[in-house]
């Protein structure tokens, strides 16, 4: 079955003051309907620029899709004119944002910006809309919804708005929800509790979802597959079990090394990766992470690695393989 | 409602706003009802007259009610200032905010013909305009008589009140169009506006619906700001004779019509002035309120 969603060598490009930054180079996966993938990596990695690539969001200028191809459902995304595009957001492809705090608009009324979506995609009248956002608030789950849907933002909590939030992503049902962070502003125990939400509503209606963060224990529970990305590139892949179990890209295995356990004893200092991640104005000529590396080789230095085969479903990007004892 | 609470305690600014409303927008609307005489009949049996029974304000040189034709004069300047305020608020509104949004060679034209607008001298940039608009403005409403078979439109006046409209508003919209734009620019940082894209909505959508009602505030302060700025600028033009012109009433024509008599009888000159004064003096404050009341470090 083709995949839904088909991400083949994407890159985006912003041109800065300081020179062309490279922030996503070269990126590839796929994403099957209802299918729950998730995007790991550290800050500036390029995880928030891929979702934004993905919907065209990127500001342009600076920012601008250099090359690669975008194909849902047999579309090219990246072929579409502005208006074609229009259609798709929201629509097909819906996203929630990083802060809910910021990303409803203050002088309009939960009601106004939940039939947002409902009137331009699915041609409701106001009161179809008004009735349908009830519905949607119903859905995720906040109390007395006939009364709160004429509410402003502000009377909301977070994470109140953030459910309000996926609400409006999914009001027009679509295929793939872009998760950004949504629950970095949030508070643990809320956490816990929109990530639930978010599941059960997209099983419910198998939506596929791309969950990006860089809290590896959000994604555990939440996520079929995962995928890591360094500076701008995909380093590993896997189903999420798997890649937990099993980590072969260097990166991957230092990066679930630093992740503080509470069911383990307490070290002195947690684990630390040393040094920066690289410039990505003039990226290193090899493997991204090689100054960084506690396994590097010469070939590292000199030739960047391909996503590659470990077994089936399992990729990565490296030209050693750590389990076979090198390091 | 939460605003005007706000406002609403700031007890001077409130009785600015009612003294604007009565004594400028009411008296404007009903001047006819309001004024005991006829603002240009002429009594030549009591002429320049001090205040009396018969006369409050007493009477001009040419013997018209001084009282009638302040009443008559707060009808100009109330027209004059929605009319003026509207038009380069509604102008500078829309250039600012997409100049604002859109960016690009849009922003460019918007801001470089605004800063040409700014470098001029206002007050002699609209003495320019009045100068060179009424002549053609004349010419175009006497053609338009002869073609339609109308008659008197041209000598009535109203071309009077175009021309200052004009004057008025091309001197006004770059300042609320810079405003505006400042707003936007920050506004449409904002991740709902992000948000919104992401929901498919249009960019003109987004601009109308979704930054502009977050960029009202200062325009709320700069139009009451303004509305003072066009009486003020009206009394001038008129005090100049580009504006209104005699024998219709501006405050601003009074002075200058009197000008003539201010050593003997000075109440002819100093009541239209003050009355002036009184009401830009008002709109500064009821600004000031606003400000205060829609600012969000004093909530």
């Amino acid at each position: 079955m083709a995949p839904l969603l088909s991400v083949r060598d994407l890159k985006t490009y912003f041109r800065t003051p300081d020179g062309v930054v490279h922030a996503v180079d070269g990126v590839s996966f796929d994403l099957a309907a209802g299918e729950r993938l998730g995007i790991v990596g550290e800050s500036g990695c390029g995880k928030s620029v891929t979702a934004l690539s993905l919907m065209r969001l990127i500001p342009q200028p600076p920012g601008r899709i250099v090359g690669g191809e975008v194909t849902f459902d047999g579309m090219d995304l990246l072929a579409l004119d502005e208006e074609e595009v229009r259609s798709v957001r929201g629509n097909k492809i819906a996203m929630i944002f990083q802060d809910p705090m910021t990303s409803l608009n203050p002088v309009l009324t939960i009601r106004r910006q939940l039939s947002e979506g409902l009137e331009l995609h699915k041609g409701m009248s106001r009161s179809q809309a008004r009735r349908h956002s009830i519905e949607l608030l119903r859905m995720v789950g906040i109390p007395s919804p006939e009364s709160r849907v004429d509410d402003y933002p502000h009377q909301f909590s977070g994470g109140m708005r953030q459910r309000v939030m996926i609400a409006m992503a999914l009001s027009c049902d679509p295929q793939v929800l872009l998760a950004d962070e949504p629950t970095t502003a949030l508070d643990v125990t809320i956490q816990a509790q929109i990530l639930d939400l978010v599941k059960r509503l997209c099983v419910e209606r198998r939506t596929a979802v791309i969950l990006i963060t860089h809290d590896l224990g959000v994604l555990a529970g939440m996520t079929d597959r995962l995928a890591v990305m360094y500076a701008g590139r995909i380093v590993e892949t896997a189903p999420t079990a798997e890649l937990y179990e099993n980590p072969k890209h260097p990166y991957t295995i230092a990066l679930m090394k630093s992740v503080p356990r509470l069911d383990e004893e307490r070290r002195e200092k947690l684990f630390v990766i040393d040094g920066l991640p690289p410039d990505l104005i003039d990226p290193p000529k090899g493997c991204r992470f090689a100054p960084r590396c506690f396994a590097v080789i010469d070939k590292c230095w000199e030739e960047m690695p391909e996503l590659m085969r470990v077994t089936e479903g399992h990729n990565a990007a490296c030209w050693v393989d750590v389990s076979k004892g090198r390091s | 409602m939460m605003l005007w609470r706000r406002f609403a305690s700031n007890r001077f600014a409130l009785v600015c706003m009612i003294v604007i409303v009565l004594g400028l927008y009411v008296t404007g609307i009903f001047a006819p009802l309001l004024s005991p005489y006829v603002p240009t009949a002429q009594n030549l049996d009591a002429v320049a007259q001090g205040p009396s029974i018969a006369h409050w304000l007493g009477t001009d040189e040419l013997g018209r009610d001084l009282l009638s034709r302040i009443i008559w004069g707060a009808r100009t300047a109330a027209i004059v200032s929605i009319v003026a305020v509207s038009l380069s608020t509604i102008i500078g509104v829309v250039l600012g905010a997409l100049s604002g949004y859109l960016g690009g060679w849009f922003d460019t034209l918007i801001m470089r013909v605004s800063d040409i607008l700014f470098a001029f001298p206002s007050l002699l940039f609209v003495i320019f305009i009045a100068a060179t608009v009424k002549p053609s403005a004349v010419r175009f409403v006497e053609q338009m008589e002869i073609a339609w078979g109308m008659r008197g439109l041209a000598r009535s006046g109203i071309i009077d009140y175009f021309v200052v409209f004009t004057a008025l508003s091309v001197i006004a919209w770059p300042g609320m169009a810079r405003l505006i734009r400042g707003q936007v620019l920050s506004v449409k940082r904002m991740e709902y506006v992000a948000a919104a894209e992401s929901i498919g909505a249009s960019t003109y959508r987004i601009i109308f619906r979704h930054v502009l009602p977050n960029c009202l505030s200062p325009v709320l302060v700069a139009v009451s700001m303004g509305l003072g700025g066009a009486v003020m600028s009206e009394s001038v033009l008129s005090y100049l004779g580009v504006g209104i012109q005699p024998p219709n009433a501006s405050w601003g024509a009074m002075i200058w019509e009197n000008s003539g008599e201010w050593r003997l009888h000075p109440h002819l000159i100093f009541i239209p002035g003050a009355v002036v004064a009184i009401v830009i003096f008002c709109f500064n404050f009821i600004g000031d309120g606003l400000n205060d009341a829609l600012n969000p470090r004093n909530r």
